[in-house]
């Protein structure tokens, strides 16, 4: 049960990062691909109506994180306290400024809005990519499970370590990079004419810093947490993950070399939820790892919900999920191929 | 600081308060939305689809707003209140969860399509759409509703090992008779800040004699769609939930009454100020008898007091509990009294050429909104000193790690970004109000490009 809920989540998270990744990284870009009011107006376009959706699986993950593991929830997002609050006003500006940009036809406002858009998201990438690295590396959580985080302490990630520190800092850029590249290779796959052209070749640039990135991110996660790897030699699913990484790898530079657009994003969403998968498969149990004291640790099965309501749960989040993704279908297929300059100007997207 | 728990009140508090404009907005248009959506449909009357693409848009700004501010709300729970989350994680986690799976995706596919995919979409799969976006926002409404109605009046519950609280009754939890109830009253409530602003902007066209086949639909479906949610917010709904209080509550009872002794005949007391310190209501005008008759049926009925409770059980600001009763009281009797006269005018075929009932139909849009806040202040100051009824303090909820200093700093943060978000959808709703609605063979207006 707690394992069906740690995948749940997991799963939950992959979602999230694939597609509304997708929608930060092209975010970001809006004004590196689009050099006039009407290109980036095509990246908006790109993005899509259903960007709320995407972003619901953050929002979702949290409540299905309140239902699996109420304690760890309370533990991290109080110990969090800070950062949770930049993300929370991030994400404000980033709906905020996708959605009013277009509701007035004024090049000053568009312009000012856009410049909104791509600061919010770059500010999205880097705080989830700090979050991420701080569940890697750990949290000095005490012996009754409480924590708090300073924004920095001093750099090192041993003991009462801060939120930024080398590692997560690190962990921070590759998050920003790889979201800005799993953008581009979508915003070739949904664009044409110049954004096109211009994403696709910031794409191999992208790609080639996050082959880079990911050595660099390799060899530190090897000295922040020893137990990583140890863990995911032993876990069959990380091995899955594995896969999905260098799968995922090899169809974004085929993908990218022969232009097969398609082949490269999906190779783009393999290498995001390979990763993802490698290192949830690879930690478990441990959901908040303590740099003070490794006993301290809030593993799955601590910090699961007790009593019937994980399996009450498991009955009906399979029928939401299904209603989930029909709602997805049915909107999604009215907005595929690749999106042409506004010729209904009653309609962003 | 020590003071912790009042900033974590506070933050709270006021993004809640913030936050709950936008939704009762959305979820009182969505209906009407729809109704108009299927009119336009069945008739194929393009005042309908007009009507339904300007409020649309309106719509979509407060959608946005209400999403953007409801996110910081599910994630408080965990922030700030983290003790409390441990404490009742098992329960709450349950609907907290099922309002992301089933109505947020629900509601997020939809909205943008049904605000901007009209074309795309065709007419029968926009409605659908728009019916999507209704039934998702209510569902929401509701598991939020029952997660209150649980911290109100607990039930389905069994006490753990560890002195948490576990999942003991799913049925029982989802379908609590106070969620019911409440469920009704707030809905209806929505439905009547919905119907005053549609109200309002036909009360503004016709005054500005603009748009004036708009002005008369809106003015239709505003004052027959408001005159009708006013009354169902006062009887039954809001009968029904007094009697709720009455019965679970009945320290909160006394405290909105402002009743510090016991005894039959039971008066309500239509104004006055509490005096908590000498134990009465100073300078009171009264109706003998009407509480006791309206709580429990009957004029000689008893309606306890405060003195029958311990004093550390009273509500914690029984002031501002009172005048928030009384002042939501006061503007739910005045909302009738509007809509009815406007539907009588309006049926005597005068309404259009009434201008002092069309200048208060125009200004009367921001009071449903304060009877709203003032309604979810009762019920949430009515509830202390618990966070969950009975069972759970108020002071026992808070994260322990985090300092007081840290939520001043958050909540000045809240105020500031909710100050300008305020001000930016102020200006596009009046930006949009001010355009107007346009009619199909006008949307190449350029007034109207968005990209």
């Amino acid at each position: 049960m707690v394992e069906t809920w740690y995948a749940i989540l997991s799963f939950m998270l992959v979602m999230f990062v694939i597609l509304d990744g997708f929608g930060i990284g092209a975010g970001m870009l809006q004004y590196a691909v689009g050099k006039t009011d009407a290109e980036r107006r095509l990246v908006i376009r790109a993005i899509g109506p259903l960007w709320s959706w995407h972003e619901v699986w953050l929002v979702s993950f949290g409540g299905t994180l309140f239902v699996a593991f109420p304690s760890i929830l309370a533990s991290a997002f109080a110990g969090f306290y800070l950062a949770f609050f930049l993300l929370l006003w991030s994400l404000v500006l980033r709906g905020v400024s996708h959605e009013v940009s277009g509701h007035i036809d004024d090049p000053l406002w568009r312009t000012g809005w856009h410049f909104c858009f791509v600061t919010a998201n770059i500010l999205l990438a880097i705080l989830i990519g700090a979050a991420l690295g701080n569940v890697v590396r750990g949290v000095p959580l005490d012996a009754h499970g409480r924590f708090t985080l300073s924004f920095f302490t001093n750099f090192g990630v041993r003991g009462h370590v801060g939120i930024l520190d080398w590692y997560t800092v690190s962990v921070a850029v590759f998050t920003l990079v790889t979201l800005a590249a799993h953008g581009a290779a979508a915003l070739v796959l949904k664009t044409d004419g110049p954004v096109h052209d211009r994403s696709e070749r910031l794409a191999k640039v992208l790609w080639n810093t996050v082959l880079v990135l990911l050595a660099v991110i390799t060899v530190e996660s090897e000295y922040v947490r020893p137990d990583l790897f140890p863990g995911m030699l032993r876990q069959p699913f990380a091995w899955l993950g594995v896969v999905g990484v260098l799968g995922g790898l090899i169809a974004v530079f085929t993908g990218l070399r022969s232009r097969s657009e398609r082949r490269t994003v999906m190779g783009s969403c393999a290498f995001l939820a390979g990763l993802m998968i490698a290192g949830a498969a690879s930690v478990f149990p441990v959901m908040l790892h303590s740099t003070l004291a490794t006993e301290d640790s809030l593993t799955a099965y601590g910090g699961a919900a007790t009593g019937h309501g994980l399996a009450i749960a498991l009955i009906w989040w399979p029928i939401a999920l299904a209603l989930s993704i029909s709602y997805f279908l049915f909107i999604h297929h009215h907005y595929e191929g690749k999106v042409k300059p506004a010729q209904d100007p009653q309609s962003p997207y | 600081m020590d003071d912790a728990l009042l900033w974590h009140r506070l933050q709270f508090g006021f993004t809640v308060t913030y936050h709950y404009l936008f939704p009762q907005l959305t979820m009182g248009l969505a209906w009407i939305l729809v109704y108009w959506k299927w009119r336009h449909l069945r008739t194929g009357d393009e005042r309908y689809a007009s009507a339904m693409r300007f409020w649309a848009r309106i719509f979509g700004i407060t959608f946005t707003v209400g999403v953007v501010t409801g996110i910081p709300m599910e994630f408080q729970f965990g922030t700030n209140w983290a003790n409390f989350s441990r404490y009742s994680g098992n329960i709450i986690g349950q609907t907290l969860g099922m309002e992301g799976m089933f109505a947020f995706f629900l509601e997020s596919a939809m909205v943008g399509a049904m605000v901007w995919g009209e074309k795309r979409l065709g007419p029968r799969n926009h409605f659908l759409a728009t019916l999507g976006v209704a039934v998702g926002s209510w569902l929401s409404g509701y598991f939020i509703l029952v997660t209150n109605a649980f911290m109100q009046h607990p039930v389905g519950y069994s006490l753990a090992a560890d002195g948490t609280l576990r999942l003991a009754d799913l049925q029982a939890f989802l379908l609590n008779p106070w969620a019911l109830v409440v469920f009704l009253h707030n809905q209806i409530a929505a439905v009547v800040t919905g119907s005053f602003a549609v109200a309002a902007v036909g009360a503004l066209y016709a005054l500005r004699k603009h748009h004036a086949k708009q002005a008369s639909l809106f003015l239709k479906t505003g004052t027959i769609v408001g005159l009708l949610a006013s009354v169902l917010v006062a009887f039954p709904t809001g009968d029904m939930h007094a009697r709720k209080v009455a019965q679970y509550q009945p320290v909160t009872l006394a405290a909105m009454e402002g009743r510090f002794h016991s005894g039959p005949m039971a008066e309500i007391n239509m104004i006055g100020q509490p005096n908590v310190k000498e134990h009465r209501l100073d300078n009171p005008i009264r109706i003998p008898g009407a509480l006791s008759f309206l709580a429990y049926g009957s004029f000689y009925a008893n309606v306890r007091g405060l003195d029958e409770f311990p004093e550390d059980s009273w509500p914690t600001n029984i002031e501002l509990l009172y005048y928030s009763f009384h002042i939501m009281v006061g503007l739910g009797t005045i909302f009738i009294a509007l809509m009815a006269c406007a539907c009588v005018q309006r049926w005597r075929g005068r309404l259009e050429k009434t201008p002092a009932l069309l200048w208060m139909l125009m200004l009367a849009f921001p009071f449903p909104f304060i009877a709203a806040s003032a309604g979810w202040m009762v019920a949430e100051l009515g509830r202390q000193p618990w966070l969950v009824y009975g069972l759970f303090h108020t002071t026992q909820g808070t994260s322990e790690v985090v300092s007081g200093g840290d939520v001043l700093f958050t909540l000045i943060g809240f105020v500031g970004l909710y100050f300008v978000l305020g001000v930016l959808y102020l200006f596009m709703v009046g930006y949009e109000i001010l355009h107007g609605p346009q009619s199909a063979s006008s949307t190449v207006n350029p007034g109207g490009t968005h990209g």
